[in-house]
């Protein structure tokens, strides 16, 4: 019997030899196929830079809040700091896709010990609140100013909006398009938004967005999350935090 | 074929067949995520899950919509056909993880309900860049769903081939919608020029595989234009050009009819499987029964009813032998379906 007249029924034995030659060949390829595929798939796509999520390792904290406009841990450096800011400011975030407001809320300039899990990235570092782990030290007073905010004047920037959390290092990648519906998730729900971008020799600056009056803007960004934009604002900084104070409708979209 | 239902009617093919599948399945996310460790250091193992598993399921589905035209072409790949279901399904479920893993990962634990906040977080519809891509591949795995959920022959014969194919036709509405998904999220900010590349060499292996194979079908879809001759029946050709238990298939009062050849006797019958619409003109008379090439469906020459206990039954035509030429009516007898 010739290739020709060979005919295939699959509840039979067996594959006509004809065909079973064929098939073999195609098996072959096929899963030769998958493997070069999945290699190229991978190894074609944007690299991913470093961040961190300390999943599953909470530390134990001690320090200020500050509620507003996002909360805030300061932590005061030990010893001498010749001149740098006297405190860290580590921002915080609740769990899941949640700010932290309502595990500080009221608890401004007061000192606390929280638990939580440090997310970091470049210079940035962020907390995530364990749940019920923030206690009051009700025996230190409250601290209503530690750090003086310092104008830094009006800028023009270009870049991205991000949700602080997953771009710090909850998720990678944690901008752009693919990330825009986890990002507006996040940021409706409370996560600081912050705006991310690069100068021309690709320093990044992250700063936190606040509308004029130094309030949050949450629900004002999130139609123009994970875009290309132009933002004019004024800059201030907190110690080693930066602001960009804005009004979300003044935004300018920007060709992709 | 089958008298009764049963979940998997396992068979030695299809044993084969899932097997070889699953090895691909799994050699293709070892690879992905496996190399994806080393050259993507920083990418979190969801991310690494989410990608593979949902590239995993785009490829498979080329592999499945390239199955089909190289049939056409080529009926030495038949044996892939014949489990191409399995395929689906098990396609259906990689993007199931792929989408319930991204649901998950992208949308829960927030401040609305994962499914409302795919459907409503991102609203930019105006725009071509800015078009939300996760919508898009959620109704490409709603139709995947159905697609699987419907794919036993219960639902093909209680929903009747015609109804069941139309049905699973729309795995090239889930395609689309798919390529939307992947152009406009994925390859829009995380691809390189060789992932774009590499969608684009898919899409070109479907469309022209598809495009070659149409254009080949077309050929046989013109009409017989032979005269009547005084009794009716139309003249479609000599006995002695249709090979041994092998069929022409011809076109009339069209419909297409496959004209099978037996010793010195023809037969004819609609080339319409009542399976999954297989064409019986490229099957084999076995056991004196027609058998089709797809799935091995099988209808006996005389009657064009199923052997029993099954129950088909495909329209036959009166045919008749005249001078070695092969003269069949157009008009079918009436269907020896049993009840």
């Amino acid at each position: 019997m010739n290739e020709r007249d060979e005919f295939y029924v699959g509840y039979g034995k067996a594959i006509p030899p004809g065909m079973a030659r064929v098939i073999r060949v195609t098996l072959v390829i096929l899963l030769s196929l998958a493997a070069v595929v999945a290699l190229i798939a991978i190894s074609g796509q944007r690299k991913l830079g470093a961040s961190y999520f300390e999943f599953g390792l909470p530390r134990e904290f001690q320090g200020i809040i500050r509620e507003f406009p996002y909360p805030f841990l300061e932590i005061e450096r030990p010893g001498e700091h010749g001149g740098l800011p006297g405190f860290s400011r580590y921002v915080l975030v609740g769990e899941g896709k949640h700010g932290a407001e309502p595990n500080v809320a009221g608890l401004d300039g007061r000192t606390v010990t929280l638990k939580g899990t440090l997310i970091y990235r470049e210079n940035q570092t962020m907390i995530e609140v364990t749940s019920g782990s923030v206690v009051l030290k009700e025996s230190i007073p409250p601290r209503p100013e530690t750090e003086k905010v310092e104008e830094l004047g009006t800028v023009t920037l270009r870049g991205e909006i991000v949700d602080s959390k997953c771009h710090l290092g909850v998720m990678n990648p944690g901008s752009g398009k693919v990330h825009r519906g986890c990002a507006v998730r996040c940021i409706s729900g409370g996560a600081p938004p912050i705006f991310y971008t690069r100068d021309a020799t690709g320093v990044s600056r992250y700063l936190y967005l606040i509308s004029p009056e130094g309030r949050a803007v949450n629900r004002d960004v999130l139609d123009v999350v994970a875009e290309p934009l132009e933002i004019t604002g004024r800059v201030t900084r907190i110690g080693t935090t930066f602001f960009l104070a804005a009004e979300p409708r003044s935004y300018r979209h920007l060709a992709p | 074929m089958s008298e009764h239902y049963v979940a998997v009617g396992w068979n030695r093919q299809k044993k084969l067949y899932d097997s070889a599948t699953l090895a691909g399945i799994a050699l293709y996310l070892a690879a992905f995520i496996g190399v994806g460790t080393f050259v993507q250091p920083f990418a979190t193992a969801e991310t690494l899950i989410i990608r593979g598993l949902g590239t995993c399921a785009l490829a498979l589905l080329h592999v499945i919509l390239c199955i089909g035209p190289l049939c056409r072409l080529d009926r030495r790949f038949l044996p892939l056909l014949y489990n191409r279901r399995h395929l689906g399904v098990t396609m259906f479920f990689l993007a199931f993880g792929h989408g319930a893993f991204a649901i998950i990962q992208f949308h829960a634990l927030g401040d609305v309900n994962p499914l409302v906040s795919v459907l409503v977080g991102e609203t930019r519809f105006g725009s071509i860049t800015n078009f939300p891509f996760q919508p898009l591949g959620l109704a490409a795995l709603v139709i995947l769903l159905l697609m699987a959920a419907t794919s036993h022959d219960f639902w093909l014969a209680n929903l009747t081939a015609p109804v069941w194919k139309r049905l699973h036709m729309a795995v090239y509405v889930a395609y689309a919608l798919l390529i939307g998904h992947v152009s406009l999220g994925f390859l829009q900010g995380e691809a390189t020029t060789v992932t774009t590349g590499l969608l684009a060499l898919g899409m070109v292996a479907v469309f022209g595989l598809h495009i070659i194979a149409g254009l080949r079908e077309s050929v046989p879809d013109r009409p017989l234009d032979r005269p009547l001759n005084d009794t009716g029946f139309v003249d479609v050709g000599a006995l002695a050009e249709i090979r041994e238990s092998c069929a022409k298939t011809v076109t009339l009062a069209g419909e297409r009819v496959a004209v099978f050849r037996h010793g010195d006797q023809a037969f004819a019958m609609s080339n319409v499987c009542q399976h999954q619409n297989g064409p019986l003109g490229e099957g084999r008379i076995i056991d004196g029964c027609v058998t089709c090439p797809w799935h091995g469906y099988q209808y006996r020459l005389e009657d064009g009813a199923s052997p029993p206990p099954f129950t088909e039954a495909v329209p036959t035509f009166e045919t008749t032998v005249r001078d070695g030429r092969v003269f069949v009516n157009p008009k079918p007898r009436p269907s020896a379906r049993r009840a």
